[in-house]
């Protein structure tokens, strides 16, 4: 970095700095926008939750006769009224219910003499109402089951009135703290691309094809500084909002998920402590660098190919719809992933985030992912900077 | 000192192969004298000089400016050149002084010799507090002037200027080639394009009239006067353009 290509770095984010549009991009959006939005989806999944279990259901029962003391347990279950029905409807629609219990006519019979029986709870997973039905209905789905079994054993000359309620369970027994880490394991790597090429991708063609667009390149190539010192500075420029976008995106994260949200009573049901320890919210940046390098360098050659804004935009685009499918990738992958999955860039930085976050980090993995991403970072350097050069790219109209 | 020999541009063209736009041009101007280019729009002056100011590469033949080949040096040269052309636009986010303190420091210049020297352009160019405006804010003339600034804020021996007039009102046109006057007095080189007749007749020492990538004549205004019967510089031109387009 020379002093002149340092000139260019400050011109740029001042420039950029008093440009409405990149402080939205890597300061509004990533502190505001996104953190809030993933807030207020979190707060109308607590308010459908709450809906949910004050919905009032109807369940048609087919053969309810068939289960003693059926009809007094639904009866007891709050917020659900029953229907008698003869057999299962064509349409739970024109029979006014949310679900049907189907109890076969010969249920008991068959359970005496040992045949296998089958009682179905009829409902659309497809349909709010009726995908609550089922879950309302899980206890007494799991009542008939015991009764039937009384009557097996009944019919056996067992006296088994009423055997206790044996429950086989799933306890999830994870802490705030733990959920936490998984859930910031999971979002942040992908946040992180996303932000970093959201912060990057606006200075990066007003750099270079707003120069071109605003009829002054030929004022920057006149100047007895060299093409590659340019590159350099604006690169330099976009890397620097890409990081700062990323970081403040870190912290708009944990600062709606940690502080805000506890603050706010009607979410707190939804907050979890996205405790990031200081170690690893370096090495964090530490591998956003190579990544932001390599978008930065990718975008500006972008810019300098582009004919106008437009175009530029619309290319700089793509680039932002393929990171962030790569950064998507890091949701899919299960385990530890192969070796082979960290020379892809920005798929690699997700996939190593991921292991810092969660603790795992292979260090061949950080090796291959920090030399694929710096790499690359340097082959985009150099093809921005032979971009920059050529005039017929600079000047092709 | 300005002295280009043989100057060629061909661009090519997918569709429509290759363009010659700047064909065997030749011409010298020494220090204190403003060489004028005259053409029509399209006619290669723009692309002369942006190869003067190393902006584009010649296909071939070259020019030495100051003692320097464009060619082998332009890094170079760009320290030794002051370029301005009349669609230059300037950076609007920036305040008139970040955009002198901006270019000076891309002209490898201290911030003392920046700080020292915008003071004086202050006087001379009359920025007075418009300086410290943002550059969007600023009108038309206050910005060429800025722009003139901007040219010769590093203290270049060589100026190149296409078409600076271009877009601005009478008086504004005129502070313009008021200052051009006043840089020509303290000695600089000065290449000056334009397609309007009366002013290079005011300003230019010696001019020549550009056509399809070649110049046609060139001389000093008087003798391009007399050689074509004496009429004006604007009868001369039409007379010699016309003379190639009728051949073509």
């Amino acid at each position: 970095m020379t002093h002149r290509s340092w000139a260019v770095w400050r011109k740029e984010l001042r420039d950029a700095m008093r440009d409405g549009r990149t402080i939205i991009a890597v300061l509004v959006v990533p502190l505001v926008l996104y953190p809030g939005l993933m807030l207020f989806m979190g707060s109308i999944e607590a308010a459908n939750k709450k809906e949910e279990s004050a919905l009032r259901i109807r369940v048609g029962v087919v053969g309810e006769a068939q289960i003693p003391g059926l009809h007094g347990r639904m009866s007891a279950l709050q917020g659900v009224s029953t229907v008698q029905l003869d057999k299962a409807p064509q349409s739970m629609e024109l029979a006014g219910v949310d679900a049907v219990l189907v109890i076969p006519p010969t249920v008991a019979a068959s359970v005496a003499s040992g045949d296998s029986v089958k009682v179905e709870l009829l409902y659309k997973d497809a349909d709010h109402k009726s995908s609550a039905a089922d879950e309302r209905m899980q206890p007494i789905l799991d009542d008939v089951r015991r009764a039937l079994t009384v009557l097996w054993a009944q019919s056996r000359g067992a006296h088994a009135d009423a055997p206790p309620a044996i429950s086989v369970e799933h306890r999830d027994i994870s802490s705030k703290e733990e959920v936490g880490r998984f859930t910031a394991a999971l979002i942040i790597p992908y946040i992180l691309v996303f932000m970093v090429a959201a912060g990057s991708m606006h200075i990066a063609i007003d750099a270079t094809t707003g120069e071109k667009e605003r009829s002054t390149l030929e004022t920057l190539l006149s100047t007895s500084t060299s093409r590659s010192e340019l590159v350099i500075g604006k690169c330099m420029a976009v890397i620097t909002t890409a990081l700062v976008a990323g970081t403040v995106g870190i912290f708009g994260l944990w600062f709606n998920f940690s502080v805000l949200a506890n603050l706010m009573p009607g979410l707190a049901s939804q907050s979890m402590q996205l405790s990031i320890r200081p170690e690893q919210a370096l090495f964090l940046l530490l591998t956003v660098l190579p990544t932001a390098i390599f978008l930065g360098a990718t975008l500006v050659a972008i810019g300098c190919f582009a004919r106008s804004m437009r175009e530029g935009q619309t290319y700089a685009t793509y680039v932002y719809m393929a990171s962030v499918f790569l950064g998507l990738g890091s949701f899919r992958q299960l385990g530890s992933p192969p070796l082979q999955r960290f020379a892809i860039p920005i798929l690699n930085t997700a996939l190593l985030q991921r292991e810092i976050l969660t603790d795992t980090v292979v260090p061949m993995h950080a090796a291959v992912t920090l030399g694929m991403s710096a790499a690359m970072a340097a082959i985009m350097l150099v093809i921005a900077t032979r971009l920059f050069s050529n005039e017929s790219v600079l000047f092709r109209t | 000192m300005i002295e280009v020999r043989d100057l060629c541009k061909t661009f090519h063209d997918r569709k429509k192969g290759d363009i010659s736009a700047v064909r065997n041009v030749s011409f010298q101007c020494a220090p204190g004298h403003v060489f004028g280019l005259l053409g029509r729009n399209g006619a290669g002056k723009t692309t002369t000089l942006r190869m003067l100011a190393t902006i584009l590469a010649p296909t071939s033949g070259t020019a030495v400016i100051d003692g320097l080949d464009v060619t082998e040096k332009p890094g170079e040269v760009r320290k030794r050149i002051g370029y301005l052309s009349g669609d230059t636009k300037l950076y609007d986010r920036l305040t008139g002084r970040e955009l002198l303190e901006y270019f000076g420091e891309l002209s490898g210049m201290t911030q003392a010799s920046i700080e020292g020297r915008i003071a004086e352009l202050q006087v001379t160019f009359h920025l007075g507090d418009f300086l410290d405006r943002r550059v969007g804010k600023m009108s038309t003339g206050m910005k060429q002037r800025l722009s003139l600034a901007r040219v010769v804020l590093h203290d270049p021996p060589v100026l190149i200027f296409d078409e600076p007039t271009s877009g601005l009102d009478v008086m504004g046109a005129r502070e313009v080639l008021r200052i051009v006057q006043e840089l020509k007095a303290k000695g600089r080189t000065i290449i000056f394009s334009t397609h309007i007749m009366t002013e290079a007749e005011r300003i230019c020492d010696e001019i020549a009239i550009i056509e399809q990538g070649s110049i046609l004549t060139q001389g000093s205004v008087l003798s391009l006067r007399n050689g074509n019967g004496g009429g004006s510089l604007e009868d001369v031109f039409v007379k010699t353009v016309q003379e190639v387009t009728s051949d073509a």
